[in-house]
């Protein structure tokens, strides 16, 4: 794994009572944009703040370009574009007092891509820090976390509290660097922005990985399933009998789902044409569903060990 | 009566920034959705509404009470979780939680319990090492806890993992059920869409659009996503389409075999029976979200260029 810009291996860190994250290993390729989903104090932050260099591992080792990420972690900090979930500004006056000292901690000279960055974001930095909303707060750490251009980009939960406006700009932003080759680690709750995003996304469930999915898989995949809705009985129990595989059949709806492969889909017309069909919807399997189904399994498993 | 009412509201914070004129009212029982992007006047309608700003001119009244003057006795039954979570330093969760029953005059420790367990929120410890998601769930915990009539809810879910955005929704539901009186201002269209029964969209501090969700939810629009074999049955397609009234052909690929249509359910069986004649080997419906609409509404462009000179 010498491709590796982060690697992170056999990460525990153990806060007691269960609480902490565990054996976490993880890496992340050069250029690769990972995804990080999980719920609420499932440990994606403390994963994130030991890259950092913030957290000192209970046991197992986070690296950075090869360096141990404790022990550099003034060096990584100045190489990491790092988003907060939560912002803490230095006591300073306005936004653009903010973005001048870190150009200054950056050694940042030329403030064109900065300026670029606030022209996509609509953000007025002259503001009041104090006075800033939550979203205005979150469009300024953005620009001071990329404004120099870093090679990798830790983003913790970076869309939260902003519009679906601001949201879509950031992430146009994010995919350019991500085209332009960097190498990005972003956590959401927000499965369709992971999902339109990434390269792969990692689940972590009670401080565990329960599972890295490769997008390319779940984008591509050749099974779909149709929710069918007939107008009368005849023409459902007919349908009924083709020979799809039902996935779910809701008799008091007359409504079928039906799994059926993309060279069935002519097939498919065809089974329809002249039966009187309601309407047709399709159940999309995305991220959220195949992350459900792994914690659905991870818990049955569970069960059938006790 | 209306418990919630806000009344050619106007406070002008100069430079265009502020809410001019505006109106509406929540009933009991109604979920009421407040929406809008950030900046055009979400937050400082319901700072008004819960009596911490003077209007210009216009009222904000709660109960038919103004709530900027009669805030105290206004406050004991209304639920209110704030936009950014400011929690104050050095106390536990549990300290929070008691500090807040006694400003609400209310110790309701069944009820308290049911939202803990409902929420996955332990209490314990500092609020200061809580995550944020963690911070939140105690704000909407509190929130409820006194079990108020009126709930003002200002992005209640923003940095709630999906599981927990699930079970608020659920909640709100059942609130409503129970008669309660809601404004929910969110960005999450899913929620919105789950929820409300009213939806308004300010921007800039003013009211673009007001009407029943209802009349979004049952669109029966639809768009499917198509694929087929070949470039050449693609393209005999879209001529047969073209000369149809059943579908109309709203995007089409760059030198591949793929198209979007958009038709009405009525029509689902015309355009099934024309399909049928095709080799089609990708069909996708591409839902129609209350997101598309509202964007429309929420496109603006604003000049912030040279602010570091």
């Amino acid at each position: 794994m010498t491709n590796s810009v982060i690697e992170i291996e056999n990460l525990t860190k153990d806060y007691g009572e269960g609480r902490g994250i565990f054996g976490i290993d993880l890496q992340i390729r050069k250029g690769e944009m990972l995804g990080f989903a999980g719920t609420n104090g499932s440990g994606k932050t403390t994963t994130i703040r030991h890259i950092m260099g913030f957290l000192r591992p209970t046991s197992g080792s986070v690296k950075v370009d090869g360096k141990e990420s404790w022990t550099h972690s003034s060096e990584i900090v100045k190489r990491i574009g790092y988003v907060p979930g939560e912002i803490a500004f230095p006591d300073l006056s306005t936004g653009t007092e903010f973005l001048k000292s870190q150009a200054e901690f950056l050694n940042v000279s030329n403030m064109n891509y900065a300026e670029y960055l606030i022209e996509k974001l609509q953000l007025d930095p002259r503001a009041p820090l104090k006075r800033m909303s939550k979203g205005m707060k979150q469009k300024t750490a953005i620009v001071a976390a990329l404004m120099a251009n870093p090679d990798i980009i830790l983003l913790d939960e970076p869309t939260t509290g902003l519009d679906p406006l601001m949201r879509d700009a950031f992430l146009e932003i994010i995919n350019n660097e991500h085209k332009n080759g960097k190498t990005i680690f972003m956590s959401s709750h927000m499965f369709g922005e992971l999902e339109t995003t990434c390269d792969r996304v990692a689940l972590i469930s009670n401080g565990k990985i329960a599972d890295v999915a490769d997008m390319n898989v779940i984008r591509n995949r050749t099974e779909h399933e149709y929710k069918i809705e007939f107008n009368n009985e005849a023409d459902y129990l007919k349908f009924k009998q083709s020979g799809y595989a039902v996935v779910r059949d809701q008799p008091q709806y007359m409504q079928l789902t039906v799994s059926v492969s993309n060279d069935e889909t002519s097939e498919l017309f065809k089974s329809l044409k002249g039966k009187n069909v309601k309407f047709i919807t399709e159940a999309v399997y995305n991220l959220e569903k195949h992350f459900k189904n792994v914690l659905h399994e991870e818990k049955e498993n569970s069960n059938n060990v006790q | 009566m209306f418990n919630i009412e806000v009344e050619h509201l106007t406070k002008d914070y100069g430079s265009g920034r502020g809410v001019f004129d505006v109106s509406f009212s929540v009933g009991k029982g109604e979920v009421f959705g407040f929406l809008g992007p950030n900046g055009a006047g979400k937050s400082t309608t319901i700072r008004h509404l819960m009596g911490f700003s003077k209007p210009q001119s216009g009222s904000t009244r709660i109960f038919g009470k103004e709530t900027f003057e009669r805030y105290n006795e206004i406050l004991g039954n209304v639920g209110y979780i704030p936009g950014e979570i400011a929690l104050p330093a050095g106390l536990t969760g549990w300290e929070f939680i008691r500090m807040m029953q006694n400003l609400q005059k209310c110790k309701n420790d069944k009820r308290l319990d049911e939202l803990l367990t409902l929420f996955d929120l332990n209490p314990e410890g500092e609020t200061k090492r809580m995550s944020l998601g963690v911070k939140r769930k105690l704000a909407v915990v509190t929130a409820f806890m006194s079990d108020p009539e009126v709930l003002i809810l200002d992005e209640p879910t923003s940095g709630l993992d999906p599981v927990m955005q699930e079970v608020f929704v659920e909640f709100i539901k059942n609130e409503k059920e129970r008669g309660k009186t809601i404004l929910l201002s969110s960005h999450i269209f899913s929620e919105v869409d789950a929820t409300c029964d009213r939806i308004a969209i300010i921007k800039d501090g003013k009211i673009v659009s007001d009407f029943v969700a209802d009349d979004l939810k049952h669109a029966t629009r639809k768009r499917y996503e198509l694929d087929f074999s070949d470039l050449a049955s693609c393209e005999k397609f879209v001529g047969e389409a073209q000369k149809s009234n059943i579908l109309k052909i709203v995007e089409r690929g760059e030198n591949n075999s793929k198209i979007t249509v958009e038709t009405e359910d009525k029509y689902i069986n015309g355009v099934i029976e024309m399909l049928s004649a095709y080799p089609v080997r990708g069909f996708g419906h591409k839902k129609e979200t209350l997101e598309d609409y509202f964007m429309s509404y929420y496109k603006e462009d604003k000049e912030f260029g040279g602010a570091l000179q």
